[in-house]
């Protein structure tokens, strides 16, 4: 093992570990928070840390300005590279520069007219965003308009002398301005910091850091008959499986670090193999991926039924026995489940699992019974509702009846952790891992069989980040459904979840590997198949970004319709509620 | 004797309904089709309710427009109150702090006659009365209150007072609750306090007339000569 590898293990454990924990926390906020926001309240967001002004505005300068200063030292140290002209990395980083500068200023600016129209002015700038702009939504558009033109007006003078003349000032002016962009934005936000102090809520993550605070310090209380070194224990073996399942799931391709590629267009086809110089986004490179993940999180059992029968409580060793069968039933139709996904990607690795579905389809369209399968069994697997019949908090309160403290937070905690394990096993198997559709490695290429409609040149670097953000976006995306499926449905009984797991899910899990094994033998040997299926493999991927446009075109014009909501004015309460023009504190009600 | 009257309805009924059984609307019963029994079409719609209040409501919180949650309490939406940063208006007849109402010219209206300690059933109200100085004309036939104190820990908001009081001199109408303090002196108010409260107007007289000694309508001039 060299350096490079060394410091890049690291350097991922840290991101990995980073990500997942961050992700977990946010989940334990979003369960309460979002939920509560299904049901028309507001939730818990009470906490409140008041911030004095001076910590305030240099919580809101000091990172700002540190951006700002790296931007700035980058512009003034990279080189420019001999022709700037025909560079990919130059073009590049002129876009990313100047779309960013006009993202920054567009939000900032979006959300300044919204605080200028509800709350008084508090200047002459703000006085003429109020009057003049008066709705935020129209710097929406105008913002929308300067993103769009840039790329046509960059499509328009390349290869003219203009742009040959241009480019080597944008290429040094680009991060400059984004500097100077991010810079005044954040001195505005701090020069706004109220001299009573900033109330910083965070939207109720301060209340999440005080239970979790909380816990900690709570007493650790173990039973007078119980088993003290096994109660210890249990919470660590709950704990410890959903956290090394993320090792051997890939997060990116592949980054080659060879002779300057990183900053150049590396072909589409073929990866760097010399270990020495190229790094995997995988914590750990196995060949056996899939099966140490069985392994491990058949291992996850072992701190359910460890701390129901260490608790020396009637009601924890029933939810330890619960968790028990329950797993053990599922963990059965899990691993029955992907065998037609081995069938068809052939391969137990699962960064070669990710590659097989950019190249052809997304899981989902290769094995759509294998994905509804797989997301019970995993949510079963999770022990959450609808399958938390060993925790059932109204019935036996669960394997952790006689937990306190953060021991209780770790069982409480590695739920969470397994909803995170359990989507990016998820994306990783059917989603198309870090895949974004018709993204490359050499860039962006819409093709629908030979015929190419469109290619972008990008950079390996920025193809990298874009699909390890892809990847940890996914992820996010699935945890928000596990969480929605958990606000929506109620406890299964246990005959019903047993029912269903031995004579429902795996029945179909064993009719999906004969079907497929069937499929894929019918293929093989039916000579023109290929090229078709290659054809229906580049129209999932257009159906999955026409897919992924509309979502968002959709939910951006949702969102930005106008609400208008009738006022129904029957009380004295509502009488004076809009004399004094809404419902707001009044000055005498203390 | 358990006759029920005949509506044209029950006439037309082609059954009349026997013993007990469930009245009213009788819900179906959910059928048990494919789409029903395979649990996927039914929690696709439970989710999409879920996701409609989901995003409807994060909207709204992001953008800073939320229901009022008094005026728009009808409407979809989230319509919890922010307590303290949104408080509810107390309804105009609420029994709130008390305060002493003034005449036109700031003194306080109370005659100090007691009605109001007398009628109080948690006694606490304690008043000093005073005459006016010699040479005023309400000397002698009314009095002031020296000092005029409610002990409002103490108070149960009955509102006995207001109703015992014949000048409409102590009112509950400030629209304000009573106020946490750290210690029990801080609920003793005294007359200063209670008549700097003003009502939800920011009135410190009341809507009722009352004649004062140069006014022809005062009646103590006469008694005062009658009697004097
Ligand atoms: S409201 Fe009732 S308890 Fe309070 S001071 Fe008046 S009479 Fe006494
Ligand atoms: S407040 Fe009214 S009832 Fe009480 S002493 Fe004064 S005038 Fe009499």
């Amino acid at each position: 093992m060299n350096a490079l590898q060394l410091v890049s293990t690291l350097l991922k454990i840290a991101l990995v570990l980073g990500v997942v924990l961050g992700i977990g926390g946010a989940l334990t906020w979003n369960d309460r928070r979002m939920s509560s926001m299904m049901q028309d309240r507001i939730g818990p967001n009470r906490a409140v840390f008041v911030l004095p002004p001076w910590l305030a505005r240099t919580l809101f300068a000091a990172p700002a300005f540190l951006v700002a200063g790296a931007l700035a030292a980058w512009a003034y140290l990279s080189p420019a590279p001999a022709s700037v002209a025909a560079s990919v990395r130059a073009t590049e980083r002129i876009l990313i520069t100047l779309e960013l500068s006009v993202l920054v200023a567009w939000i900032g600016l979006a959300a300044l007219t919204a605080r200028a129209t509800r709350s008084s002015p508090a200047n002459g700038f703000e006085r003429w965003l109020a009057s003049t702009v008066r709705d935020p939504r129209n710097v929406f558009y105008a913002g929308l308009a300067a993103h769009v033109l840039l790329i046509p007006a960059r499509y328009a003078i390349a290869g003219t002398p203009l742009s040959a003349s241009l480019k080597p000032i944008l290429f040094t002016a680009g991060p400059v301005l984004l500097a100077v962009v991010v810079a005044a934005s954040a001195l505005y936000a701090a020069s706004l910091v109220p001299a009573t102090g900033f109330r910083l809520r965070m939207a109720g993550l301060m209340h999440t850091a005080a239970d979790g605070l909380k816990m900690i310090f709570k007493e650790d209380f173990v039973p007078k008959n119980g088993d003290r070194l096994l109660h210890s224990i249990a919470p660590m073996f709950g704990l410890f499986p959903p956290l090394v399942v993320l090792a051997v799931v890939p997060f990116g391709d592949v980054l080659c670090l060879a002779g300057g590629k990183v900053a150049g267009v590396v072909p589409s086809a073929g990866i760097c193999t010399d270990p020495a110089s190229s790094v995997t986004m995988q914590v750990l490179d196995l060949d056996i991926g899939i099966l140490f993940i069985f392994a491990m999180s058949g291992a996850g059992v072992v701190g359910a039924a460890l701390a129901g029968w260490a608790s020396d409580n009637k009601f924890s060793l029933l939810g330890g026995l619960r968790a028990a069968s329950q797993m053990v039933s599922y963990e059965v139709t899990l691993g029955l489940t992907l065998v037609g996904a081995f069938v068809v990607y052939n391969t137990l690795r699962l960064d070669d699992m990710v590659r097989w579905q950019g190249e052809n389809a997304w899981g989902i369209f290769v094995q759509p019974v294998a994905f509804f399968l797989f997301f019970a069994a995993a949510t079963a697997e999770t022990k959450r509702i609808p399958f938390d019949l060993p925790e059932g908090e109204s019935e036996i309160v669960g394997y952790f009846t006689e937990y306190s403290g953060m021991k209780f937070g770790m069982f409480f905690f590695a739920e969470y952790l397994e909803i995170v394990t359990s989507s990016a096993l998820l994306v990783t198997l059917f989603l198309g891992g870090w895949q974004l559709p018709f993204l490359h490695r050499d860039g962006l290429t819409i093709a629908f069989g030979d015929t190419v409609l469109l290619h972008y040149g990008m950079t390996h670097l920025s193809v990298t980040l874009l699909q390890v953000a892809t990847f940890f976006g996914k992820v996010v995306l699935v945890c928000l459904v596990q969480a929605v499926i958990r606000w929506t449905l109620p406890r299964f009984r246990y005959d019903q979840l047993m029912r269903l797991g031995w004579r429902t899910l795996l029945p179909l899990s064993i009719a999906n590997i004969v079907v497929t094994a069937i499929a894929v033998l019918v293929v093989q040997s039916s000579p023109g198949a290929a090229n078709v299926l290659e054809l229906l493999g580049d129209l999932t991927q257009g159906v999955v970004a026409a897919a992924m446009i509309a979502a968002v075109v959709a939910l951006v014009l949702w969102a930005l319709k106008p609400v208008t909501r009738a006022q129904t004015v029957l009380s004295s309460s509502a009488e004076l509620a809009q004399a004094q023009g809404g419902t707001r504190a009044t000055p005498m009600q203390a | 004797m358990n006759q029920e009257p005949k509506s044209p309805a029950a006439e037309s009924a082609p059954q009349p309904r026997r013993g007990g059984g469930i009245i009213g609307k009788k819900l179906p019963r959910p059928d048990r089709s494919p789409s029903v029994q395979s649990y996927v079409p039914e929690i696709a719609k439970g989710m999409g309710v879920l996701l409609d209040h989901f995003f409807r409501n994060t909207r709204d919180m992001v953008f800073g427009q939320r229901n009022d949650p008094v005026l728009e309490a009808l409407e979809p939406g989230i319509n919890t109150i922010s307590y303290p940063e949104q408080k509810r208006p107390y309804p105009e007849r609420f029994r709130g702090l008390h305060r002493l109402t003034t005449r036109e010219d700031g003194s306080p209206r109370c005659v100090a006659c007691l009605c109001c300690s007398t009628a109080c059933p948690a006694q606490c109200i304690y008043i000093e009365p005073a005459e006016y100085p010699e040479g005023d004309a309400r000397r002698g036939y009314e009095r002031y209150p020296a000092r005029f104190v409610i002990d409002e820990l103490r108070c149960i908001f009955c509102g006995f007072c207001v109703e015992a009081c014949p000048c409409d001199a102590i009112r509950m109408d400030t629209g304000a609750h009573a106020v946490p303090y750290d210690s029990r002196d801080q609920f003793v108010y005294h007359k200063d306090l209670l008549l700097s409260f003003a009502n939800r107007r920011g009135d410190h007289q009341t809507r009722n007339p009352r004649a004062e000694s140069p006014d022809p309508g005062w009646p103590g001039i006469d008694r005062l000569g009658k009697h004097g």
